[in-house]
């Protein structure tokens, strides 16, 4: 990336649950935000600009909520823009932050995203309120037995994933389901909610928000030296592809593998599956950890699986995905990409607690929307070029 | 791939930015034309007036809102007007497309990528406009009280005469004005050019006529509020190397975007001075308004009379400066593209009527609550100096 | 969805509503300050902070408008008199307005607040509004937990003939009678109901008529050859406009690609309760695609790759070219009650689980 270089100094996010009735939309906004400022050690009036990105406004009624949670987020008399790219907005509402780091238009932005879901209801705003509704896994479910098919991977796979997070989430004192006697016998007896996917292979429903603050290089060396270490913003990268046409290939969309490889290339890397320490991807259903390790070509076609199956993907394996929890743990569609992101960076700034990767100095957060057709990942890295 | 793509030689931070190319649809107060319809057709006229190919363009921006046009996600079925195929470095803004040009105004400062298609597109026909718009504020104390668009502009247009900064006489000479330049504008809405092309005798008569009408929410008359209008906007962008090769090779005039900056108020009708906009103010100062030449032209989105007097007041425009010659927002309103139109209005001026600087403002949320302002040249700054 | 048709061989023009009940969960400073309404308090909030410090906002906030500041949380009584400092007459309210006579919309500086609110005032008639006006609030009478207890204001003296709210002092008292919680209020709902109308577009009629004829319709680019179901008068790959000349008739007899077995959830508008299968069906002969389709006559479990299917056609008497909208790509309700199975030998798996599109 050309430009000024962008660091992120501080990461907050809520206690995502699935029905936060303790607090406002501001409030809940303001809880991810105040403790991204708390981390880096900054206050309401030392940030110049602030991006906020949410999923459809229907989800919680309010139009352009950007609007009445401007002066929540302290934006009054700053520039506050509003990000919508599907479920890839979180990831994508980094990225915007970060090229106003880049361009040196800022040198301090709050970047902030939420979703509220207990206000209204996510499967009846996809369904525009009428009745059958297919859910966001009933379009995805036929795509993953296509990839079960393609790739031969034994059914197991998704069970296994879906125990990982969920064990990984019991590290994670920010995530939603917390389900302390997961197995894969209790996923696999779970009921069948979008055949092939069983309930325990879905996410959650969450209300929740993540908030980053991204600095300049300047920002970033003062928050070294002030033994806050800042997590490097390497390469980020945005593709999309339209929703439906004849031959479109959903299980390895073209717009991801293109911004995979738009975005190792801005970072150098070769070799992702060595190079990556630690990946936040965003796996709303247990089977799309596999399909992006192959979608985004980090292992080979019909490797994903293999690599999820030998334990590579837990926290202490080679390829460690999700340490948090990821989406599969906590979902608030909005924030689920910055989620993503910000955890990447958590990972590197060695900040991720109990579900912290050792020696984690690269790392992907990654996020996807719309009919699988939309794309944002970043890398960030615990060193500067 | 084109040959300006990202990662070729000789990228350069901080190049000056340019619009080479525009396109407005039709302004019509129902179009039986389709969203994507209305896009497809501004962006293919865009991009031939700009003498690129779809495939040349680097980054690709829009801004619309799903609440217009009443569907969740609504602005994926619009990337169909792009042809996103192969896929496409691509976001969006649920804003006036105004802001998805500053987003891709930003990425092109950054100097990975050199050209930029942004559109905006709103068919605000579609829902009940006032109803929709109410949802835009605060959830808990204004939303459930109907506070529609109209009233809590009719508040604002009251503060302004008892501040004495206005008389009622003033908002009819705007709208006056405004329909006898709509009268000439083939983009504006076909009942407002009427209304302007009937008028007959002097502005003084005029006026005076327009003073008889009853308020539809005094001391506002329907003639001081804007018409429901379907339509989009698109816009060109190249940095200095390619625009100066389009100029060379094409003859395209490029303008150049010299300043171009945003800011927002507090949300609250009642916690801020309704009689000024101070974001409009800074923005002006922010994009250097001061520091260039006067003025020649103002396209101000001003939806409603009273608007117009705050925003050259906040401004400073001097009386040489010929405002909104398109007829403005009370000519032709298509919300989320009303702000793009008036860039795209201030960029011909320079283009196809030889003016030297112009300036475009866009506005968002009730009251004048969000501000940006867009500073025009027909030389870049480079060249200025 | 609900449409009217305005023709009877295609809709011109479909309308939608859209309702749903959200529920806001408020918050201590908006909850506190709706509890206090129930005792015919308005309250607003003390700002904290080097700028706008020590001011009383009303209507409480969390924050500072100006700063982001977290205020002191503490509500403070103001009102219920106080000032207004601008107006407007609704002279014809609708649905959504606080009151279904002409009233005003204000803003009114409560006494011991330093901001202004938002608000109705019920005067009788647009003389009595000026800036400077004093105003008192009435509640209503019932509190239901809601921002709206607060009903309205009316000029001070005003004699209150409505039966629906009381003065403070009446709310008050109302209020220590039945012994009023003092805890915030948790949440309230906001219904929200819009209705959208869109004009039918040509390609969208053409395939309702066509339908309505017992033809499936699709659209073929000239440039890339591909098929799109129903016809959308544009190809999304190669971003340029198609016609009517580009319309294809399409076979009703296909292959299953693809399916999902969806447990529906309960929500606003569901008329689901059982599992129901949507499958994706290829064509014969040309390459189009119908996704999400029903099936008839195949019970769930027996779905499968590979199965040819036949289109089921409603009886051309019970279709209904008002199912037909501008968004509903690949539907056929209306005229196809689903697809369903041949008795053919199927179809080989692999050569068709990828075809999805």
């Amino acid at each position: 990336m050309s430009g000024e270089p962008c660091a992120i100094i501080g990461v907050g996010q809520t206690h995502h649950k699935s029905k936060r009735l303790d607090v406002s939309l501001a409030g809940l906004l303001r809880e991810a935000a105040s403790r991204a400022l708390t981390d880096a050690g900054l206050d309401w009036p030392d940030i110049d600009a602030v991006v906020l990105g949410t999923a459809p406004d229907a989800f919680e009624g309010v139009m352009m909520p950007e609007l009445y949670l401007a002066d929540a987020l302290g934006a009054a008399g700053k520039p506050i823009m509003r990000v919508h790219t599907a479920g890839s907005v979180g990831g994508s509402t980094g990225i915007v932050a970060a090229h106003l780091i880049h361009a040196r238009r800022h040198r301090r932005v709050l970047a902030v995203a939420f979703e509220k879901q207990s206000e209204g209801n996510a499967q009846w705003g996809l369904a525009g309120g009428k009745s059958g509704g297919m859910g966001a896994g009933g379009i995805f479910a036929p795509w993953i037995r296509s990839y079960i098919r393609r790739s031969g991977a034994p059914e197991h796979i998704g069970w296994q994933v879906a125990v990982k997070d969920r064990l990984n989430a019991l590290k994670n004192p920010y995530a939603h389901l917390k389900i302390a006697d997961i197995s894969v016998e209790k996923v696999r007896e779970s009921f069948m909610l979008w055949d092939p996917l069983h309930f325990l292979e879905s996410c959650p429903s969450s209300d929740g928000a993540c908030a980053v603050v991204l600095t300049d290089e300047a920002g970033g060396r003062d928050a070294a030296a002030r033994g806050n270490p800042p997590a490097w913003v390497a390469a980020t990268a945005m593709r999309s592809e339209p929703t439906s046409f004849p031959g479109r290939d959903p299980v390895r969309p073209q717009a991801g593998v293109d911004c995979a490889h738009d975005l190792y290339r801005a970072a150098g890397i070769t070799n992702p599956l060595a190079e990556i320490d630690v990946a936040e991807l965003y796996v709303p259903f247990s089977w799309y950890e596999p399909m992006w390790l192959e979608g985004h070509d980090i292992t080979g076609p019909g490797d994903g699986w293999k690599l999820v199956e030998s334990g590579e993907t837990e926290i202490g394996g080679s390829f460690p995905v999700n340490p948090s929890g990821g989406v599969l743990s906590s979902n608030p569609i909005g924030a689920s990409g910055m989620l993503r992101f910000a955890e990447a960076a958590l990972q590197v700034r060695g900040r991720a607690g109990e579900h912290q990767v050792d020696g984690a100095r690269t790392a992907l957060g990654h996020a996807y929307g719309g009919g699988a057709q939309y794309f944002a990942m970043w890398i960030v890295r615990s060193t500067l070029g | 791939m084109s040959a300006d793509e990202p990662g070729a030689p000789g990228k350069t931070f901080g190049e000056p930015v340019a619009i080479v190319g525009y396109a407005v649809s039709p302004m019509s107060e129902f179009a039986e034309q389709t969203e994507v319809q209305l896009c497809l057709d501004v962006v293919t006229a865009a991009l031939a007036s700009s003498g690129l190919g779809r495939k040349e363009i680097d980054f690709t921006c829009s801004g619309s809102s799903d609440y217009l046009s009443g569907g969740t996600f609504t602005f994926v079925a619009n990337l169909d007007a792009v042809g996103a195929w192969p896929p496409i470095r691509e976001s969006h803004v649920e804003m006036d497309g105004a802001w998805a040009l500053h987003e891709a105004w930003v990425r092109l400062l950054i100097g990975e990528e050199r050209t930029a298609l942004v559109f905006g597109s709103g068919k605000a026909s579609t829902g009940e406009l006032s109803r929709v718009l109410t949802l835009q504020t605060d959830p808990y104390y204004l939303a459930p009280l109907g506070t529609d668009p109209l009233s809590l502009a009719a508040l604002q247009a009251r503060a302004l005469l008892e501040a004495g900064k206005a008389t009622e006489r003033d908002l009819a000479a705007v709208a006056a004005r405004a329909r006898r330049a709509a009268a000439t504008n083939p983009l504006a809405v076909p009942a407002v050019a009427a209304a302007g092309a009937a008028a007959v005798g002097d502005l003084d008569a005029e006026i005076d006529a327009l003073l008889a009408a009853e308020y539809v929410r005094s001391p506002l008359r329907a003639h001081d509020t804007p018409p429901v209008t379907d339509g989009a906007c698109a816009v060109v962008l190249a940095t200095a190397t390619v625009a100066r090769r389009l100029a060379a090779e094409q003859g395209i005039t490029p303008v150049w975007i010299t300043g171009l900056e945003h800011f927002v108020e507090p949300h609250q009708p009642g916690m801020r001075d309704l009689t000024d906009s101070v974001s409009t103010r800074r923005a002006g100062e922010a994009a250097g308004l001061a520091d260039g030449g006067p003025v020649e032209v103002a396209e101000l989105s001003a939806l409603h009379s009273h608007e117009e007097i705050i925003l050259r007041g906040a401004l400073g425009l001097p009386d040489t400066c010929e405002v909104n010659p398109s007829g403005g927002a009370l000519a032709a309103n298509p919300t989320m593209a009303t702000g793009l139109v008036r860039v795209v209005e201030a960029a011909r001026a320079i283009r196809e009527r030889g003016a030297r600087r112009t300036l475009a403002h866009a506005t968002s949320g009730p009251c004048l609550q969000q501000n940006l302002v867009c500073v025009l040249d027909e030389a870049s700054t480079e060249e200025a100096r | 969805m609900p449409v009217s048709a305005e023709t009877k061989y295609g809709p011109s023009v479909t309308t939608n509503t859209v309702e749903f009940p959200y529920r806001r969960s408020l918050g201590p400073v908006v909850g506190g300050f709706v509890a206090a309404l129930a005792r015919g308090q308005i309250t607003g909030v003390r700002s904290t902070g080097v700028r706008g410090g020590g001011r009383v906002l009303c209507p409480p906030l969390e924050y500072d408008p100006d700063t982001g500041a977290a205020t002191d949380g503490e509500l403070v009584d103001v009102g219920p008199e106080g000032t207004v400092r601008s107006w407007t007459w609704v002279a014809a309210p609708d649905a959504r307005h606080p009151l279904d006579r002409p009233f005003a919309f204000a803003l009114i500086q409560l006494d011991g607040a330093d901001t202004a609110m938002v608000h109705a005032v019920d005067a009788g008639g647009e003389d009595a509004l000026r800036a400077g006006l004093r105003v008192t609030a009435r509640f209503r009478a019932q509190p239901k937990g809601r921002t709206d207890d607060l009903a309205y204001f009316v000029p001070e003296g005003t004699e209150t003939t409505d039966p629906d709210v009381v003065d403070a002092a009446a709310a008050a008292a109302g209020a220590a009678a039945a012994g009023v919680s003092t805890e915030p209020v948790q949440t309230m709902e906001f219904w929200s109901s819009l209705t959208y109308k869109e004009a039918v577009s040509p390609a969208t009629a053409r395939y309702a008529r066509s339908m309505l004829a017992g033809t499936l319709l699709g659209q073929k680019c000239p440039t890339c050859a591909k098929v799109f179901v129903p016809p959308r008068d544009f190809c999304s790959i190669d971003g340029i406009r198609l016609d009517e000349g580009h319309d294809l008739a399409l076979p009703d007899r296909g292959v299953i690609t693809n399916f999902t077995i969806v447990t529906p959830v309960p929500y606003p508008g569901q008329k689901e309760t059982e599992p129901f299968v949507r499958v994706s069906v290829l064509l014969d002969d040309v390459e189009a695609l119908m996704g999400l389709q029903p099936v008839v006559d195949i019970p769930n479990e027996e779905v499968r790759v590979g199965m040819r299917v036949e289109a089921v056609w409603l009886p051309e008497s019970e279709r209904n070219a008002e199912e037909f909208g501008n968004r509903g790509w690949g539907s056929t309700t209306g005229a196809i009650s689903g697809w369903r199975a041949t008795g053919e030998p199927d179809l080989p798996v692999e050569r068709y689980i990828d075809r999805v599109f």
